[in-house]
């Protein structure tokens, strides 16, 4: 289903949703509709679409970083640094569904609150606060969600080290087992 | 002081209006306590039988998958990704899956989506069955709770004899199914799948699941108090539902006729008879009867998948390294709680680059500050269990 019907779906409430809230751009690949506005957009944006998406789905960040602590890093090695916002709205009616996305900066990581628009945002704004340290600017109640009050550091940053890995290094690493080879799964015999 | 209360409640009985000194005092719910299915907090203030503002406190369960799936490679995260709603383990690894293979652009095999989308709808049977019979438990009826789990065991027999689990079935592969427990690598030709005489059993099953079915509606429906404690009680109406991202059942008690499985084309249901069933109040019953609906719509497409379910290799072809192509896909499936979904950010490599996981339970009990404001302390836990949430789906 890489070139299905939701793909042309999600094309087209891409382009449907980035002329409502005059976008940079928009992508509308994997059949997942992203359409990218500036921060000083945000809330507009949001405003604008709320009447077509009024399902609050989720709110998350991604951290484009050149340097990771752990994991692999991204394969262009001259990424812009920066914080990428994320949330998906959605309607409860024919299925369509978008994401907007803006990009914040690492040295002034703030982004006005979007629970005066969607109440839902509220914890979703709280766990990207504490994950990755973004301020939501006229959040009402922006204390951790998950982590202890006296946490220190922001655990999905890429500069966070996990500790584990720290201490012992992954068995899965050397230890690749065998993928299913083709001989092996042409078989599948019906036993009824 | 004591007369002067005994006076006051003997007042009051006779209606006569006694103006009590009641100061706001503060309630801890939790976090052990076994209405809460895990470890979930309250900070309520109460006005005498009166809630006022809550705050749950969560993440006493969080373990931090989404930075654990950045360390991990695409096939050790469906490992992690089963154990986020513990009853309904083989429905978590469905989205997880179908994003990487959108990503990759690998398709599974026609059987081995029909075996997923089997064992998705037993493990909603299962998860409706535990709440059909935990949540009468929770209001002080005891008897159910022997019958629902009775067929829930027979449905996780069926679910352990394919995938050799019963809660954490680790069962999908990245372009289909695992072959089954024991199989191993040896078997060149004939790599079995179902166990004998799973999809005889299976028949059987789903006939005993309608039949306890209607045993809960006579036990549970026809019992005047339960009818009572959960008509009208904690009503969610639909726009704040939407709002909050109340998802699934929650959703649909609301009376939003809303299924992703209708809308999304994650595993083949577009080929399977099923109604979305609806509450039109938006209360306890109303969510108790929705779940209760549910189990039968699944129970009839297991019956329709094992008659057309078609034969032939269990698994796509996959590089033995898979490494993904650049790219973002967000990939949502209707789950027993709701809408579960993967948000999956690829730098072609061996691992993600980022994994956001939505989970149902996080969005649904999100809700409760504005849904038991108000309400009185009696029906906090009646509230609470009609939500139907698990604390590792919320805490992740």
């Amino acid at each position: 289903m890489t070139e299905s019907p939701s793909d042309a779906r999600a094309a087209a409430v891409a382009e449907r949703v980035a002329g409502l809230v005059s976008a940079d751009r928009w992508s509308a690949d994997h059949g997942t509709a992203i359409v990218a506005v500036s921060p000083d957009r945000w809330v507009d944006a949001h405003a604008a679409v709320k009447a077509g998406f009024p399902f609050f789905s989720w709110l998350s960040a991604i951290d484009w970083s050149q340097e990771v602590s752990v994991g692999d890093p991204p394969s262009a090695e001259d990424v812009e640094e920066r914080y990428q916002v994320l949330s998906r709205l959605a309607d409860v009616s024919a299925g369509e569904a978008v994401i907007l996305t803006t990009d914040v900066p690492k040295s002034d990581a703030t982004l006005p609150t979007l629970t005066g628009v969607y109440g839902g945002a509220d914890w979703h704004e709280r766990e990207a606060a504490e994950m990755f340290g973004i301020r939501f600017e006229g959040h009402p109640n922006l204390i951790k969600l998950y982590l202890p009050d006296g946490f220190e550091g922001h655990p999905l940053r890429k500069s966070f080290p996990l500790l584990s890995r720290e201490v012992k290094p992954w068995p899965g690493d050397v230890n690749v087992e065998d993928m299913p080879s083709t001989e092996n799964v042409e078989a599948g015999e019906d036993e009824s | 002081m004591i007369d002067r209360h005994l006076a006051a409640m003997h007042h009051s009985e006779a209606a006569v209006a006694v103006e009590l000194q009641t100061p706001d005092m503060t309630l801890n719910i939790g976090p052990q306590h076994p209405s809460t299915h895990g470890v979930l907090r309250l900070v309520a203030k109460v006005d005498g039988e009166r809630l006022g503002e809550i705050e749950p406190v969560v993440g006493y369960m969080h373990r931090g998958y989404e930075k654990l799936a950045e360390v991990r490679t695409y096939a050790q995260t469906t490992a992690l990704v089963n154990r986020i709603d513990w009853v309904s383990g083989f429905a978590n690894e469905i989205p997880f899956v179908r994003a990487v293979e959108r990503l990759a652009g690998i398709e599974p095999t026609e059987r081995a989506q029909y075996i997923r989308l089997i064992l998705t709808e037993m493990a909603r049977i299962s998860s409706h069955l535990l709440f059909l019979s935990s949540y009468p438990l929770e209001l002080g009826a005891t008897t159910p709770l022997m019958y629902a789990l009775r067929e829930r065991e027979r449905v996780l027999d069926l679910i352990e004899g394919v995938t050799g689990g019963r809660f954490h079935p680790n069962f999908n592969r990245v372009g289909g199914v695992k072959p089954a427990a024991g199989g191993g690598s040896n078997q060149k030709k004939v790599s079995q799948d179902l166990p004998k005489g799973f999809l005889a059993e299976t028949r059987a099953a789903m006939q005993k699941v309608f039949d306890v079915c209607d045993e809960m509606v006579d036990l549970i429906l026809g019992n005047e108090i339960f009818v009572e404690r959960t008509r009208d009680v904690g009503v969610l109406p639909a726009d704040k539902a939407v709002e909050y991202g109340v998802s699934g059942p929650n959703l649909r008690g609301s009376g939003v006729r809303f299924d992703l499985r209708k809308v999304e084309d994650y595993l083949p249901y577009d080929r399977f008879d099923f109604e979305i069933p609806t509450g039109e109040r938006g209360d306890c019953l109303d969510r108790y009867v929705v779940r209760l609906e549910e189990i039968r719509q699944a129970a009839g497409i297991v019956l329709q998948a094992v008659e057309g379910i078609p034969s032939g290799p269990l698994q796509a072809k996959v590089p033995r390294v898979l490494k993904v192509p650049p790219g973002a896909v967000y990939v949502r499936a209707e789950n027993p709680k709701g809408e579960m979904g993967f948000f999956v950010v690829s730098e072609g490599s061996r691992i993600p680059y980022r994994v956001k996981v939505r989970s149902a339970s996080f969005s649904n009990i999100s809700v409760l500050p504005w849904l038991l404001e108000g309400a009185l302390v009696p029906d906090l836990i009646a509230i609470l269990g009609s939500l139907d949430f698990v604390l590792g789906d919320v805490d992740r």
